[in-house]
């Protein structure tokens, strides 16, 4: 562009025209040359400086925590915990994910008809579904680069639920007495000489379905004893 | 009597008990945050920590090559492990590249990121931070193990480690381009959109900070942002308003991610939001880095705009308005502005959005 270089000067309307008149309409690119300089400075990289005063403190309040149920309560709210299996997952959409695919039977049956893709990328911003959580599996280390171990996978709790299932559904159908293990009494009523703490503790209730089986094995026990 | 009354009721003790306990709680919680603010202005740069705390405890090479081993045999680093990393990180590349060096150490930390306990969490976030002052290699390592997770984490509930997660990302965008599109696979942009366009309600401030690291990416990953995220970026370009945070960013990213193309079509009200936020965020003063930055970018964005031809109906321009900021903006007779608002003004009259004569008529322009 030649711009007149007389500096005072206002161009006139004629002379704006011709200079337009040389320009073609059009996009500037991000390409485009146009300043050699950044406006910015350069990025400069900064750490976190850690108080150490505030680790010890955490440290000193963990206890109080656990006893006192607001606080407790407080911790937990910074994860998105599963209602049923006391799951902690770190965003609302895993969460979802995991109720979704471990909790819904509705879900499941669909899974079963297998008409439509059902599991969703764990990217929440990703809208792409699959038939089987392998193929999902492939999609995030391929796409989008996730590590082969992903820690959030819900792949092998899918695993090992889906065998419990299919023992629940074989008690359900084959075994009758087994229906009643839902009836068994609580775990806590066997002491062993050692006084169990009369306290509502959450991370005893986290297990009841383990802790069902355990007293099943130990009412084998001791029927093997006799 | 009324005292003993008072205490011989017990439902009115426990509510009394309850209520204090929440009110402690409410205190812990405003002190807590009160400290978060404080540790954010802690911040250093490479070494910058011996010259600014003298009774700073010197770790050399030695001493984290210990540290590494140790939490990589024990699989598990304690909060106290993590700080004295985070701090031996502060003090020197070499530590940095110490670390980098012990197999299996890194992997140490990620497990801790992405455990159940809270506090171990953040300190590992924060360890990684300090980590990802290291240089490409070590920004290109952290990014395969840890990076998903740093994403994942930005939509975690707790300030601290949200921030911690921000800033890494940020130093490691900085960094190394080939950790950027690795990120930018894992769909970092749209994410950061999102908190970038959070409402201005939001005390906490991620605004700025999710600025910074879509600036970066637009300075230098812009060619490998997906189609998708441009996408999700131009659907949602009316969620920044000019008066939130970090806005003088806007415009930048705008025009760097080509988000105004002859490519995409934009609807009417993206064209007018991009006007008036134009108009808005203006400050023609061009004092600080900040207001050249909104400017210069604003007039390309505005010049692709008009380029793209909107019909009249779909733009409310008000001439005397748009004549009077051009002329201003002629006056600052900055060379390089001065070839983008010639372009805009090309842009403009082929556009036919307003009179044309009237427009060159009240146009000052200096030669």
């Amino acid at each position: 562009m030649n711009l007149e270089t007389s500096s005072e000067l206002l161009l006139t309307k004629e002379q704006l025209q011709n200079i337009l008149a040389k320009l073609t309409a059009g996009y500037i690119t991000s390409a485009e040359p146009i300043t050699t300089t950044p406006i910015l400075p350069q990025y400069k990289k900064l750490g976190v400086l850690v108080d150490f005063d505030e680790i010890v403190e955490a440290k000193a309040t963990k206890v109080p925590t656990y006893k006192n149920i607001v606080n407790a309560k407080t911790t937990q709210s910074q994860y998105y915990s599963c209602i049923q299996c006391r799951r902690q997952l770190p965003t609302a959409h895993l969460l979802d994910l995991h109720i979704t695919e471990l909790h819904d039977l509705y879900f499941a049956a669909s899974v079963e008809r297998g008409d439509k893709p059902l599991y969703a990328c764990y990217i929440e911003e990703c809208t792409m579904k699959f038939y089987m959580p392998s193929e999902r599996k492939d999609h995030c280390i391929t796409l989008h680069k996730f590590p082969v171990n992903y820690r959030f996978d819900q792949e092998k709790i899918t695993k090992t639920k889906s065998r419990k299932k299919k023992d629940a559904d074989a008690m359900d159908v084959d075994n009758v007495p087994s229906s009643n293990v839902g009836k068994l009494p609580y775990i806590k009523a066997f002491s062993f000489g050692h006084p169990t703490q009369r306290t509502f503790n959450t991370r005893k209730e986290r297990g009841s379905d383990k802790a069902l089986n355990d007293v099943q094995a130990m009412k084998e026990a001791l029927e093997d004893m006799d | 009597m009324e005292l003993t009354a008072t205490t011989s009721e017990p439902p009115g003790q426990v509510n009394d008990t309850a209520l204090r306990l929440r009110t402690r709680e409410y205190a812990r919680q405003q002190r807590k945050d009160l400290r978060m603010d404080t540790t954010d202005a802690l911040r250093f740069g490479l070494g910058q920590i011996k010259d600014k705390i003298s009774e700073l405890e010197n770790l050399g090479i030695k001493d984290v090559q210990g540290m590494a081993s140790r939490i990589k045999r024990r699989k598990h680093a304690t909060e106290e492990d993590m700080y004295r990393l985070s701090h031996a990180f502060l003090q020197g590349n070499a530590n940095i590249n110490a670390f980098a060096e012990v197999q299996g150490a890194t992997q140490v930390i990620v497990k801790e990121l992405t455990g159940t306990h809270m506090q171990r969490q953040i300190e590992a976030a924060e360890c990684l931070c300090n980590f990802s002052l290291g240089e490409a290699h070590v920004c290109e390592k952290i990014t395969a193990l840890a990076g998903s997770y740093l994403v994942t984490l930005l939509n975690s509930q707790e300030p601290r480690l949200k921030r911690s997660c921000l800033w890494t990302l940020g130093n490691i965008l900085a960094t190394c381009r080939k950790s950027a599109n690795m990120l930018l696979q894992m769909q970092l942009a749209t994410k950061l959109w999102k908190i970038y366009t959070l409402p201005s309600d939001d005390l906490r401030g991620y605004q700025e900070d999710a600025g910074i690291c879509l600036y970066l990416i637009a300075t230098h990953a812009a060619s490998s942002i997906s189609v998708d995220d441009r996408r999700h970026i131009a659907e949602n370009l009316h969620k920044k308003q000019p008066a939130e945070p970090a806005a003088e960013y806007y415009m930048y990213i705008v025009f760097q991610l080509e988000i105004v193309s002859k490519e995409r079509d934009l609807c009417a009200q993206h064209f007018q939001h991009l006007y008036d936020f134009f108009m808005a965020n203006l400050n023609i003063g061009f004092n600080t880095s900040a207001d050249k930055l909104r400017t210069v970018y604003g007039v390309r964005v505005l010049a692709n705009m008009f380029a793209a031809r909107p019909s009249v109906g779909q733009l409310e321009l008000q001439l005397e308005q748009l004549v009077n900021v051009l002329n201003q903006l002629f006056a600052l007779r900055d060379t390089s502005l001065t070839m983008d608002l010639m372009q805009l003004l090309k842009n403009l009259m082929d556009a036919q959005l307003l009179d044309n004569e009237l427009v060159l008529e009240h146009l000052r322009v200096y030669a």
